[in-house]
């Protein structure tokens, strides 16, 4: 019943080795595919999505910070209830950023590197290595700012990793071997509390997309039904927004009990 | 008549075996209850249990000693740890030493029953239980 959550510095690169450890553990995939079908769950516009998925909001977007976070929620909420299913390879959804402390989910980081096991997959999908490479710089530049804006979490940052493969000294069919073989380790087999730790983050981000949709500064921790949730408002909205806060959460399937805590909004605070 | 199931419950909190033993006896197991880890293992030596069922954090001796105790003495002897300290990294050096499961305090005794069914099953012996609703055990 393990997870495995690829990421890697080159897109082209991560497809390819999931999908190889796919076909050699016969898991399921759940890769960006599943984008359309979280547009259409939500009534987002697909195209929109995409983009909240490569891009920061900014004052030259359509997408504002507000719709943003809620699209990334509604992504979120959606890869946490499908990683409840058994045997899951999962990629291109940065689940790496955002499934954490779950003993069974092992992330794998591939670096591509320079390697010809890199060039045979990046030319299969009919690029250069140059290329990729030229592309590469700028875009774990962008990967970087945008995780750490999504998530508050570097996700170059390899200390993050269960295991980092690097193509340069390890070829591509030997990084599939030593994948598959590492999700044999009793350390990331399935057990009660990491389930129930899973089921939780999935609860939680259930009730973070539902709230996100119509308000913002919204955190949730949730623990076997109960939800504890954090946010701002001034005095003269405190009253109204817990409320909402309590109907809205109370009405994600799986919600037993909602508590909210409310914090002053800053201005209000140096007034 | 099926053979009981002979589980060793040691926890340094004394609420927890209490409150624990009798929802394990009405599956079917026979239950030794120990709040000291050091009493708990002299026992072991005496005896092999089917299931022991430890805290992790304990004075003197820690779930993870008893459980690498108990695989030496006795390797067909699964073990299950229940903590109010469960973070990952705990739950997977437990899990690569060779623990049968783990379970986070609080919890309701149901959930250790459904993980005893499950060590029983492994071991070859399964039991039957019916759902009881009970109180958590902090």
């Amino acid at each position: 019943m393990p997870i495995i959550i690829i990421s890697s510095d080159a897109r082209e690169i991560e497809e390819t080795i999931a999908e190889k450890v796919v076909e050699a553990m016969d898991y399921s995939r759940l890769g960006d595919q599943i984008l359309a079908d979280v547009a259409a769950k939500y009534q987002i516009d697909p195209g929109q999505l995409n983009e909240a998925m490569e891009t920061i909001p900014s004052l030259f977007k359509k997408l504002s910070a507000r719709q943003w976070r809620y699209y990334l929620a509604c992504v979120e909420a959606e890869v946490l209830d499908r990683l409840m299913a058994d045997n899951i390879v999962c990629w291109g959804l940065a689940a790496h950023l955002y499934v954490t402390g779950i003993s069974h989910v092992m992330k794998v980081r591939v670096l591509s590197g320079n390697s010809r096991g890199a060039m045979e997959i990046v030319e299969q999908k009919g690029l250069s290595l140059e290329e990729v490479q030229k592309r590469r710089t700028g875009e774990l530049q962008q990967r970087k700012k945008w995780s750490l804006a999504a998530y508050n979490y570097d996700e170059t940052d390899l200390s993050r990793y269960d295991l980092v493969i690097n193509l340069d000294q390890i070829d591509p069919a030997e990084a599939v071997k030593t994948i598959t073989g590492a999700m044999e380790y009793r350390k990331f087999q399935v057990m009660t509390y990491s389930m129930k730790c899973l089921s939780n983050l999935a609860l939680a981000a259930k009730v973070n997309g539902a709230l996100l949709k119509s308000m913002a500064d919204i955190n949730v921790q949730a623990r076997d039904g109960s939800v504890v949730v954090s946010t701002k408002a001034s005095a003269r909205q405190k009253r109204k927004k817990i409320a909402t806060i309590k109907e809205l959460a109370g009405n994600v399937e799986g919600v037993s009990y909602v508590e909210v805590h409310v914090k002053k909004h800053i201005l209000e605070k140096t007034a | 008549m099926t053979k009981s199931l002979e589980v060793l419950l040691l926890d340094d909190e004394p609420i927890v075996g209490r409150r624990l033993k009798p929802a394990l006896d009405k599956i079917g197991c026979r239950v030794e209850v120990f709040e000291n880890p050091k009493e708990a293992v002299a026992r072991i030596d005496q005896k092999e249990f089917d299931i022991v069922v430890t805290d992790i954090r304990m004075e003197e001796m820690d779930g993870i000693q008893v459980l690498e105790h108990v695989q030496k003495k006795w390797p067909r002897t699964k073990v299950i740890i229940i903590t109010g300290y469960a973070k990952m990294d705990l739950a997977r050096e437990a899990m690569g030493k060779g623990v049968f499961d783990f379970i986070a305090k609080p919890f309701r005794p149901d959930d250790l029953r459904r993980i005893i069914a499950n060590a029983a099953e492994a071991l070859g012996a399964p039991i039957d239980f019916s759902s009881i609703n009970d109180e958590p055990v902090e």
